[in-house]
Order: C-alpha cells, then sequence, then structure tokens
C-alpha cells in the first residue's frame, strides 16, 4: 500500500509535467528540451517570493505558476516560433542552448545550496496502513484537480474541439478556419505552466537543486514516448505507470529467493519496460489511429 | 575562396590560442604563477565547489597583495569537473598542456582527484586536493596530497561511536559514486571487524531523490542507526526528510556532505537530533580561523555548505605557496618539499604529510543538528 502511494506521489509529479509536454509534441511536434530547466524555475520563483519575500504560500505558488507562463511565452517567441515551421527539429537544438542558459542563470542567481518551499517536516496521517503527508495528499489531488480540468477543457470547450482537431489533422483544421498559431502559442504557455507547477510540487515534497532539470525531461519523454504521440491520457497514464514500476522495482522482492533487484537500476527497469513494451506496439500505449510521425 | 578565407582565419585562431612561445622556466621570469583548480563548479556538488574555489581565490588575493612569490604575481585558472572523473581528466589535461599551470589545486570530489592524478603525476606535477576523502587517493601517485583525512580512518572513528553507543545492526543507503562508495566499502569492513551486521546496504544511481520505497522496505528491517551515505546535501537531505516522514525515530548518522549549514534551515525538524561525522566547523568566533571566516562572509557571503571546506583550500594553497617560496615551481622539486614538510601551522590544524602524501593532523568531529544549527558534541583526535 505504501508503494502504491510513493508512486502516486513520484507519478503525479511526472504526470503534471508529462501532460503539458504531450499536447505540446502532440499539436506542434517539436521537442522542448528545456523543459526540466522550466520546471525547476517554477519552482525557485516559488521558493524566492515564498521564503525570500515572505509572501503568503498561495500567491507564491501563482507568482510561479505565472512566471512559468512568462517563461514558456518568451520561449515559444525566441526559441521555437520562428524555427519550428521551417523544420520541426530545428527546436531540438535551440531549446538544448535554452536548457544550458537556464542551468547556468539557476546556479549565478539561486546558488547550488538546496531550497526547499515549505521547510521542516510534513504532518504524517496514516491511510490504509500506509503514512502520507497532508501535503502530499494535497499535491496529488491538485494534480489530479489540474489535470481534471485540462480534461474539461479538452473534452467540453470549443478550445479543446479545436487543440484536438489540430493534433489529428493540422491542415484540415486550418482549411477549417482553425487558427492554428495561436492554439500552439497557447499550447506551449500551458505546458510552461503545468511544467512550473511540477516544479513547485518538487519544492514542496522535496528539495530543489540545479541539476535535476535533465532527467526530469528525460522522464517526461519516456512518458510521452510510451503513451503514443499526441495522446495526453495516454501520457499520463505512462507517467503514473512509470512511476509504479519504478517504485515497485526497489520495493518488493523480484528476483529468486526473496532478494530484491539493486536500487541502482530503479530507473534502468522502468525504462527497460518501456522499450520491451514499444518493440511490441510501436505506436505507443494508447496510440492515435491518424499517426503522422 | 570564402572557405580558404574561413580556414586561414580558423588556423590564426587557432595559433593565437597555442602557439604562444611557452614561458621558458627561467628563475628570473616575471610571468605570473599559474594554479590551476579543478573542481565541481556545478552540479550537485557545486555547493562545495564554490567553497573551494572561493577559499582558494582569498589565498591567492592575500599573496598577492603582499607582494606574490618572489615578485612573480598568481593567477587561478578554474575548471569544472562537475564532481565526474571525464570531465576531470579534460580538465587536468586542458590546465597542463594548454594552460601549462605549474600546480594543479583539486579536485574536489573524490572521483574528480582519482581521474585527474595519472594525469598529473605523467606531466610531473604536483595536484593537491582539498576535500577529497576516499581511502584510494592515498596509492593514486606520488604527486597527489590532499588536506582531507582519508575516509579509512572514518570507518574507524565511526565505528567505535557505534561501539560506543552499542549499535550493532546497521543500515546504509550509498550514492553511486567514488567518494560513497570509498565510505560504503570503510564501514562494511569496519562493522564486520567489530561484530555488526549490515542489515541494509543499497546503492543507487547518483542525484536519486525519491527513497520512499527504500524507506518502506526499511521500515520492516529491525536496525540501530542508519548511515546517510551521500554525495551532496540535497540528496542526503531528502534521504532523512523521507525517512522521517514514514515515522521512523532511529537514530541517524551522516557523513562529511551532511554537514551542511543550509540543510538545517531547508529541512527544519526533519534534521533535528542528526548526527554528522565530518571535520570541525569553524565560525567567526574561532580564534585561529575567525578572521578567515569574516573574511569569507564579507566577501562571498555564507558558505554554500561549510566554511571549513573553504579554509581547507585557503590552507591547501597556502601551503603550495610556502612550498614554491622556498623550491620554486619545479614539479618533483616541490613534491619532495612537500614530503617534507611538516608542521605547517594552519587555521585548520596543522598540516604534515606522511609518505603518501595524506595529511595528519586535521581532527574529525561528531556533530548534532540542534534547533537547525550544527553544534559540534565531541572533537575526536585522529592517529
Amino acid at each position: 500500500m505504501q508503494l502504491i502511494f510513493n508512486a502516486l506521489i513520484a507519478g503525479s509529479l511526472a504526470a503534471l509535467i508529462a501532460g503539458g509536454l504531450s499536447l505540446v509534441y502532440g499539436t506542434l511536434g517539436v521537442f522542448n528540451m528545456a523543459l526540466g530547466q522550466m520546471v525547476l524555475f517554477g519552482g525557485y520563483i516559488t521558493w524566492f517570493l515564498h521564503i525570500q519575500m515572505e509572501i503568503p504560500l498561495l500567491m507564491s505558488i501563482c507568482g510561479g505558476a505565472l512566471f512559468g507562463a512568462l517563461l514558456a511565452w518568451f520561449t515559444f517567441e525566441v526559441f521555437v516560433n520562428p524555427f519550428y515551421k521551417r523544420h520541426r527539429f530545428l527546436p531540438l537544438v535551440t531549446t538544448i542552448a535554452l536548457s544550458m542558459i537556464l542551468d547556468g542563470l539557476i546556479l549565478i542567481i539561486f546558488k547550488s545550496s538546496p531550497k526547499g518551499i515549505l521547510q521542516g517536516l510534513k504532518n504524517s496521517v496514516e491511510i490504509f496502513g500506509a503514512i502520507i503527508s497532508t501535503e502530499q495528499i494535497a499535491l496529488i489531488a491538485f494534480t489530479i484537480l489540474i489535470l481534471c480540468s485540462f480534461a474539461y477543457v479538452l473534452h467540453s470547450t470549443s478550445i479543446g474541439r479545436k487543440i484536438r482537431a489540430v493534433v489529428q489533422h493540422p491542415q484540415a483544421a486550418m482549411s477549417l478556419g482553425i487558427r492554428s498559431p495561436q492554439l500552439h502559442r497557447l499550447i506551449f504557455i500551458s505546458s510552461g505552466v503545468l511544467a512550473s507547477f511540477g516544479g513547485i510540487f518538487i519544492g514542496i515534497d522535496q528539495n530543489l537543486s540545479p541539476v535535476l532539470g535533465f532527467p526530469i525531461t528525460i522522464k517526461a519523454y519516456a512518458a510521452i514516448i510510451a503513451g503514443g504521440r499526441g495522446h495526453f491520457w495516454g501520457a499520463i497514464i505512462c507517467a503514473y505507470l512509470i512511476a509504479l514500476i519504478e517504485q515497485l522495482v526497489v520495493g518488493i522482492p523480484l528476483l529468486p529467493g526473496g532478494n530484491y533487484i539493486p536500487a541502482g537500476y530503479q530507473h534502468s527497469v522502468a525504462l527497460f519496460f518501456i522499450i520491451v513494451f514499444l518493440i511490441f506496439k510501436p505506436t505507443g500505449l494508447f496510440c492515435s489511429r491518424l499517426r503522422t510521425a | 575562396m570564402n572557405k580558404l578565407a574561413t580556414i586561414a582565419l580558423f588556423a590564426i585562431i587557432l595559433s593565437s590560442c597555442t602557439g604562444e612561445p611557452a614561458g621558458e622556466e627561467g628563475a628570473d621570469s616575471t610571468e605570473p604563477i599559474k594554479i590551476g583548480f579543478i573542481g565541481p563548479l556545478t552540479g550537485d556538488a557545486a555547493a562545495f565547489g564554490s567553497d573551494a574555489i572561493n577559499g582558494a581565490k582569498i589565498a591567492v588575493e592575500e599573496i598577492n597583495a603582499e607582494g606574490g612569490i618572489n615578485g612573480r604575481q598568481i593567477s587561478i585558472i578554474a575548471e569544472d569537473a562537475r564532481c565526474t572523473g571525464g570531465d576531470a581528466v579534460s580538465a587536468a589535461q586542458k590546465l597542463i598542456n594548454i594552460d601549462k599551470v605549474d600546480v594543479i589545486a583539486g579536485g574536489q570530489c573524490s572521483g574528480e582527484t582519482l581521474a585527474a592524478a595519472p594525469v598529473a603525476e605523467a606531466a610531473q606535477i604536483v595536484i593537491m586536493s582539498a576535500v577529497s576523502s576516499s581511502p584510494d587517493i592515498t596509492n593514486a601517485g606520488d604527486f597527489v596530497f590532499r588536506v582531507y583525512p582519508s575516509d579509512a580512518l572514518k570507518g574507524a572513528a565511526l565505528a567505535n561511536y557505534f561501539d560506543s553507543k552499542g549499535y550493532t545492526k546497521i543500515a546504509m543507503i550509498s550514492e553511486n559514486t567514488d567518494f560513497c562508495i570509498g565510505v560504503q566499502n570503510v564501514i562494511s569492513e569496519s562493522t564486520a571487524k567489530s561484530g555488526g551486521e549490515m542489515v541494509f546496504n543499497e546503492l543507487v544511481e547518483p542525484g536519486t531523490k525519491d527513497y520512499r520505497s527504500l524507506m518502506t522496505r526499511l521500515k520492516d528491517i529491525d536496525f540501530d542507526v542508519f548511515l546517510v551515505n551521500s554525495q551532496s546535501d540535497s540528496t542526503g537531505g531528502a534521504m532523512v526528510q523521507q525517512m522521517r516522514e514514514l515515522g521512523m525515530e532511529n537514530e541517524i548518522v551522516g557523513t562529511d556532505t551532511l554537514d551542511s549549514i543550509t540543510l538545517g534551515q531547508v529541512m527544519g525538524e526533519a534534521m533535528e537530533g542528526v548526527k554528522v561525522l565530518s571535520v570541525p566547523s569553524l565560525s567567526a568566533s574561532d580564534p585561529k580561523g575567525g578572521p578567515f571566516v569574516q573574511k569569507f562572509t564579507e566577501k562571498y557571503g555564507n558558505a554554500q555548505q561549510s566554511t571549513f571546506f573553504a579554509a581547507l583550500s585557503y590552507e591547501s594553497i597556502r601551503v603550495l605557496i610556502d612550498v614554491m617560496n622556498k623550491v620554486g615551481t619545479d614539479g618533483p622539486a616541490m613534491r619532495d618539499a612537500l614530503y617534507g614538510h611538516t608542521g605547517y601551522d594552519s587555521i585548520v590544524g596543522t598540516i604534515t604529510f606522511d609518505e603518501f602524501g595524506d595529511v595528519e593532523g586535521i581532527p574529525y568531529a561528531l556533530k548534532e543538528f540542534q534547533d537547525g544549527e550544527l553544534v559540534e558534541v565531541e572533537r575526536i583526535p585522529l592517529n
């Protein structure tokens, strides 16, 4: 039970980040390699507002998310928009450059010592024999709330229908009068907001340090590739799935004789599962029939 | 034609970089003496890397203000090795072959020092680490020195401490880095020797922050003490926090990397009562080290991890400069002088090198987090 909760905590974090990314990848077809750094910036700004400026937590979180939106907007206009129409792999290079710049900025501005948004020990409660802190429950609930509201927008509003149309066939959507460039910008910015929520999540649940960026990016991509291109729910489910596998690998004895797989292989085993899976179903767990690679 | 011009331009740039006539080692040279620095300036371990470089910079500034070494000023060239061996090798090669440094200060992570040592050894250049503690460095080479006590001694000190408390069942999580594996081996050996038992001994990928499932397993195990064997304070802090969140009250002991002034602030009561076996702290009220701490804080603000690390780096540079003052910048001559260099009085203790280039005279201290501050509980003399 504790393991499932552990997976929920880790998975919620991954799902927040992967959800926005899957929309970006699905509609724009571009890779944003600076995603992990955007995550960190959201967390660090919230830390700065809450701890340094002593602004109440909720407002700090809004500030962090707002900054995430601005950063994503800036990224889109400078590093993505001028390039992605020429070739969708160009932003791969420009955003790698951006990730390096942001990595450096984080080190210069926030220094390398670890930072925590909520300081001190959390109040733990026991549910079904598993121990979980109230903050973590709040984080999981918040993640699900955010994802559900995204789902609502995606499935029940006209903007959502337009987004899905652009995912399915950008040219056809354009010919029907959907202004996909505007939508692209909107989607990119909302992925930035989701990313900053991810950073705030890390800052509250663990602590922020400048090197987290790249591993976060890699995990989010693993989830969206496993989930199938442009499939919002696929990415989210796979984010939780990868987290669950990672927790099970170290949490239950999988080797004969009741031995545990050494913890150092935690991430490799999870990614190995994904690779094996993709061999049998290369379109991803929830393939969309209208895939165009 | 255009292509040719580009190539020509490139060639000119290249030659201006490397084609400088290498300053022949003349005694009357007035060129600055170059000290290369290798350390983690970015990455997870950057907290103590930046303390080390800042400490080294203060030493260099002081000597330059005093007129340098025989009228020659000193310059320091810093290279970032990000706590990895591969980057440390490139850094050492660049410093030796391109910058033509006279001596190298570094690396800071044990993995850096171990990787850079053969390069310096081959070039017959002295390499002096400020904070590397892996037992393997003892035999890393003739030109390899350090001012930090070897983890071989830490194993013994920890085993003594566990013995005195009656702890026999020891649990440990280690990061997969040279430093942590050194500690892991030493602890496993000393525990076996003193009749104890490692009831939980896991190795994780460097930088892991999620220890919840490992801690869930640990919860079902009967153990006396948990040893945090992390490469940095951010990962070690995560271990402590997630263990306490699961309600385990067992004693926690950490090594040098947990000796971090920011942890008490970031983790708050999670760190309360956690013990750290490390080198002593250095505060602004210390009679010997006080002025250095004040100077450091004035210039660079509070230390990222520990002023003691900065002070060690500062003193390691002072020792190098002291030796260069006596015998010049020739590598083998410096090496011989360092081996014969006994009882150098410093703000961190008396520095003497044994026949392996390991330091004698830097003690350990057992500290405890109390109200978010690290308080020294006990001084443990070595040797």
